[in-house]
């Protein structure tokens, strides 16, 4: 355990607000250097807002005849778009750059840095975020003017939209995060990013809400990590959430968002235990 | 107490053992087979405040695994460490506060950010305040040569730039510990010499350095003590002039000529102790000569007065040299049994 993990009692002022200086700096950092791939994002961005729209078209289609599994179009388009929002954040900046570093062996240049790696890599994905949300929200912006609007987000659970809408990034990041750190015990990221992508589009329910899925399967994906990703705030933006079932929801989300947190930091500890550098 | 503790480490890396070709390839996938490799083998070591100590070797023999276990990259197999008083591996965030560390094949830069930013980022991770840092800083910037580059990003950095960018990234924070790997390589004559006045003056004011090089020119310059270290043991741990004047005390000379000389004793006859050796078929003489009795500028001297000079070149002995003729002189004051050479 570093000892920037010290319970926030013992650690003076002083320490604290340099801390949070160094941390923001970096996200700064991290935002500052997407300037620099715009052209690579703004690609990335344009695949993503086809998928977007290509689904938007089949939904439509698929809901013109009325109301399926409790969605009627105006609410699948809100649905939809609050998930394609959600889905753009912690997008593989943060993996790439990862795993990028572990496999080139210059994470050793990460580890004589006088901070936390994880807390780092986190600011690193909020500045992202910051970049990524903004464009996220114009692009759903366009498509829900070009697609006759959408609905505003349900009264009865807003509260709790806000909350998990909150959680989505640090529960992505966790999941990115320990992904990513399977490079030091696999030597290589392309498996484990594309399983990681399966899995996250298959059971967040950002491709087919989950209520589409049969019923053995729904109680699995509502248990796993991955709806929290773009199901939970979707369906609670759209009020398909209520009472103790959206509050179980949210819950499970808090609950993955903490456990990997502390998942990654067991790991790193076993990984950065076992790291081998070769040459220089 | 010493600044650097280091007491019998060992590192072994373990390497998967694969067959030749696809075959190979598959087996290694329901067979698993490693080899073990130490690549430091029992190294303990002291370093003091304010010494420079030179860490040299052949290719392979450990240096920069050494390194990343001083620095806290690695976890010893075995054995202690202590930095600053403090064990690296276990405390890497407090370590980092007291070293600064340029591997010559990494950059600590943020590759898409301007260098100045680089900086700044470091400046918030160390907690520098804005005086500390804007005197460190010029200093740096001025000693280094660097003032033009604080605008460009990294990545448009030459190999050279980057360095010079690098080593004052790793002593913006005054660390009392710089491990430097390899800082001088790529890099062209007059940027080394930079770099080894900046070196000497960084030791000069107190800092405790150790330096990883292949190059003999580096420690000559900077360092006082020298260790070399060879197949993860420690071959030589000791004062910097005995090891060079015994083992490394001949230079060469080669010159093209303009026309083939009719003979060559002259310019033996005006060195003394050197030895004359025709090349390139007659067009090029060889002169092995030691620095303490003719200076360059004597040998050039007399063989301008023989012969007609069209260019030159002076090879120095590397590290290589060094190593081979100290197992060839039976001066092994590391451990007892060696493989034959």
């Amino acid at each position: 355990m570093t000892t920037a993990v010290t319970a926030t009692g013992a650690v003076p002022l002083g320490r604290l607000r340099r801390e949070a200086r160094t941390y923001r700096a970096l996200g700064r950092a991290a935002f500052r250097s997407l300037v620099a791939y715009q052209t690579s994002f703004l690609f990335g961005l344009l695949a993503t807002t086809l998928a977007a729209v290509a689904m938007l078209y089949l939904w439509r289609s698929v809901l013109a005849a009325g109301t399926v599994n409790g969605f009627d179009w105006p609410t699948m388009k809100a649905y939809l778009l609050v998930a394609f929002v959600a889905g753009s954040l912690v997008s593989s900046y943060v993996d790439y750059r990862m795993a990028g570093r572990i496999q080139q062996g210059d994470v050793a240049m990460d580890l004589v840095r006088p901070v936390d790696y994880q807390r780092s890599r986190f600011a690193e994905a909020l500045g992202f975020g910051g970049y990524e949300l903004g464009t996220g929200l114009v692009v759903a912006a366009a498509a829900a003017a070009v697609f006759g609007g959408v609905p505003a987000p349900a009264r009865s659970s807003l509260g709790l939209f806000v909350v998990s809408a909150a959680l989505v990034l640090p529960l992505r990041f966790g999941i990115v995060y320990v992904s990513a750190l399977v490079v030091f015990w696999t030597r290589n990221y392309v498996g484990v990013q594309s399983a990681r992508i399966a899995l996250v589009t298959l059971f967040s329910g950002g491709l087919v809400p989950l209520a589409f899925f049969p019923g053995w399967l729904q109680g699995l994906a509502a248990a796993l990590p991955f709806a929290g990703m773009a199901s939970t705030p979707a369906l609670l933006y759209v009020g398909g959430l209520a009472g103790a079932a959206a509050w179980r929801a949210v819950a499970v989300q808090a609950a993955w968002t903490v456990g990997l947190w502390w998942l990654g930091r067991a790991m790193w500890r076993g990984a950065s235990r076992q790291l081998t550098v070769h040459g220089g | 107490m010493a600044r650097i503790e280091a007491d019998d480490l060992r590192k072994v890396f373990r390497r998967p053992d694969k067959g030749p070709g696809l075959a190979g390839s598959l087996r290694h996938l329901v067979e698993r087979r490693y080899t073990e490799k130490a690549a430091v083998d029992g190294i303990s070591l002291r370093v003091e405040a304010g010494e420079a100590v030179a860490y040299v070797g052949p290719n392979g023999a450990g240096k920069s695994t050494t390194i990343k276990l001083l620095t806290g990259i690695l976890v010893p197999t075995s054995g202690e460490v202590r930095v600053n008083g403090i064990v690296p591996h276990r405390h890497r965030v407090e370590n980092a506060r007291g070293i600064g560390v340029v591997f010559g094949q990494r950059t600590s830069l943020w590759w898409d950010l301007p260098v100045r930013d680089s900086f700044e980022l470091l400046r918030d991770m160390h907690g520098l305040g804005a005086a500390e840092y804007r005197t460190n800083l010029d200093r740096l910037v001025e000693t280094l040569g660097i003032a033009d580059l604080l605008s460009s990003t990294a990545r448009r950095l030459s190999l050279g730039q980057r360095m010079r960018a690098d080593l004052a990234a790793a002593l913006l924070h005054d660390p009392p510990i710089v491990y430097l790997d390899e800082p001088t390589i790529g890099l062209d004559i007059e940027v080394k010499d930079r770099l080894r006045t900046f070196l000497r003056q960084v030791v000069a004011d107190g800092t405790t350095l150790i330096l990883t090089t292949h190059d003999l020119g580096d420690i000559e310059d900077v360092c006082s003590r020298l260790v070399i270290i060879d197949q993860g043991r420690i071959l030589h741990d000791g004062g910097l002039r005995q090891v060079i004047e015994t083992y490394a005390r001949e230079r060469v000379m080669h010159v093209d000529l303009a026309a083939r000389p009719a003979s060559l004793a002259g310019i033996a006859a005006r060195l003394t102790g050197a030895t004359v050796t025709e090349e390139r078929d007659g067009l090029g003489v060889a002169v092995a000569f030691d620095p303490l009795a003719h200076t360059a500028g004597d040998v050039l001297t007399a063989l301008q007065a023989e012969v007609d000079v069209v260019d030159l070149r002076i090879e120095e002995p590397a590290i290589e040299d060094v190593v081979r003729r100290m197992y060839a002189g039976q001066l092994v004051a590391g451990p007892d049994e060696r493989p034959a050479p």
